[in-house]
């Protein structure tokens, strides 16, 4: 079954010819230099243009919480490639490889999310000039 | 091309794909849409533009307008480098803060487009939610003085079987002429010709003048490759949730040797968790 989701999102993806296009470059925002594993648990799901926003509640290295926002493509790709907004359950601890934002902020460019059930989905905005 | 050449290809492409873990990055490009499908056309018998057009990946490099130029270099103007580099340092891509792209932008852009032709009308419509609205009428003329605007003052006629679109009146703020920062002014001057040489392409050649900024008028070509009939333009609101502009910084970050915009040598992601 996983295997025929994840060739699933293959096709989806690979057929559409050319991917949707973040409105941003992703060097705008994000440092290629700074990759970064955040996990946390859920607190709020933003399903929105032209991003979709999810937040966590994690804590960093000293033990002290921190909360983090984490950027992903907009709803119409994510939802093509099989990343839908029921699959992020509020209380779910979710984890996020991605890079974090240039200008210092709890922000990361959520390209790879492990989601509460284990599956992985690609968050990355397609055509950014992020690493894929 | 036939339904059994097209399962081929898909198949081919998929096993790809598959087998290098690929999912982020389409694979297609126009050879793969061959095809034998006339030119439909309107009651008319002009060329029916109509469909929801999607580029491939032999665009190369996309985002980029000077994309058919030797090295990809653009014929700046000394105030042309001077409007290059005060984009590249002191502004954010005014796409990213959901101003309209404009033309030619909207053309070197990745995102599929969706054309709806009329009689005497034509109307592109765009992801974000723009749309452009130009009257096919060979009588009309420019206006002496248009009020500036991010697709310009557009004018088109037919010439035999090609759509051809006149602009002006563009503005000279707030606008990248493409995803790299590349400047324009406003006395950019495009003439874009589109043509549909069968029902599962359509390509335009496109003229972009720009005296100011550019020491001589210069060609962007690109053909597009036709949607599934169940595809079409959503709803993009672009203003909706816009957290990502306070985070933005100027430019477009660094334009790497194959001339698109994106990182350098980027740390790698930690390993995937296994997965359960």
């Amino acid at each position: 079954m996983a295997m025929k989701r994840m060739l699933l999102v293959v096709a989806a993806v690979t057929l559409a010819g050319a991917p949707l296009v973040a409105h941003h470059s992703f060097a705008a925002e994000f440092d290629a230099s700074k990759a970064i594993r955040i996990t946390g648990t859920l607190t709020k799901v933003e399903w929105t243009n032209p991003h979709i926003y999810f937040y966590l509640d994690a804590k960093d290295e000293q033990g002290n919480p921190v909360r983090w926002t984490c950027e992903s493509a907009a709803p119409g790709a994510l939802s093509r490639r099989g990343f839908k907004r029921g699959d992020l359950k509020l209380g779910d601890t979710i984890v996020v490889d991605g890079y974090r934002a240039k200008n210092g902020a709890n922000l990361v460019d959520a390209r790879r999310v492990t989601l509460g059930d284990g599956r992985i989905v690609s968050g990355g905005s397609a055509g950014d000039g992020g690493p894929q | 091309m036939s339904a059994v050449r097209f399962g081929i290809t898909a198949a081919a492409v998929l096993v790809v794909a598959a087998s290098s873990g690929l999912v982020g990055r389409a694979q297609l490009t126009v050879p793969d849409f061959k095809s034998t499908r006339p030119t439909p056309r309107t009651a008319s018998g002009r060329p029916d533009l109509s469909g929801y057009w999607k580029g491939t990946t032999d665009t190369k490099p996309g985002g980029n307008i000077g994309k058919d130029l030797p090295g990809w270099k653009l014929p700046l103007t000394p105030a042309g480098e001077a409007a290059l580099k005060h984009n590249l340092t002191a502004t954010i891509d005014p796409e990213s803060l959901c101003i309209i792209g404009g033309i030619p932008r909207h053309n070197a852009s990745g995102l599929p487009f969706e054309v709806l032709q009329g009689a005497n009308k034509i109307a592109f419509l765009y992801w974000y939610s723009y749309f452009r609205l130009i009257p096919i009428d060979p009588n009309r003329k420019h206006s002496d003085d248009p009020d500036p605007s991010f697709f310009g003052e557009e004018l088109g006629r037919w010439e035999g079987d090609t759509l051809v679109i006149d602009s002006i009146g563009f503005k000279d703020e707030k606008v990248w002429i493409d995803e790299n920062a590349n400047p324009h002014s406003d006395a950019l001057h495009v003439v874009e010709r589109w043509t549909r040489p069968d029902a599962d392409h359509i390509h335009v050649d496109t003229l972009i003048e720009d005296p100011k900024f550019y020491t001589r008028p210069f060609t962007y070509s690109r053909t597009w490759v036709l949607g599934k009939p169940d595809e079409e333009i959503q709803e993009y609101a672009c203003s909706e949730n816009n957290v990502d502009a306070a985070h933005l910084g100027f430019g477009p970050g660094p334009i790497r040797p194959d001339g698109t915009r994106g990182y350098i040598d980027p740390a790698p992601l930690p390993p995937p968790l296994p997965r359960k």
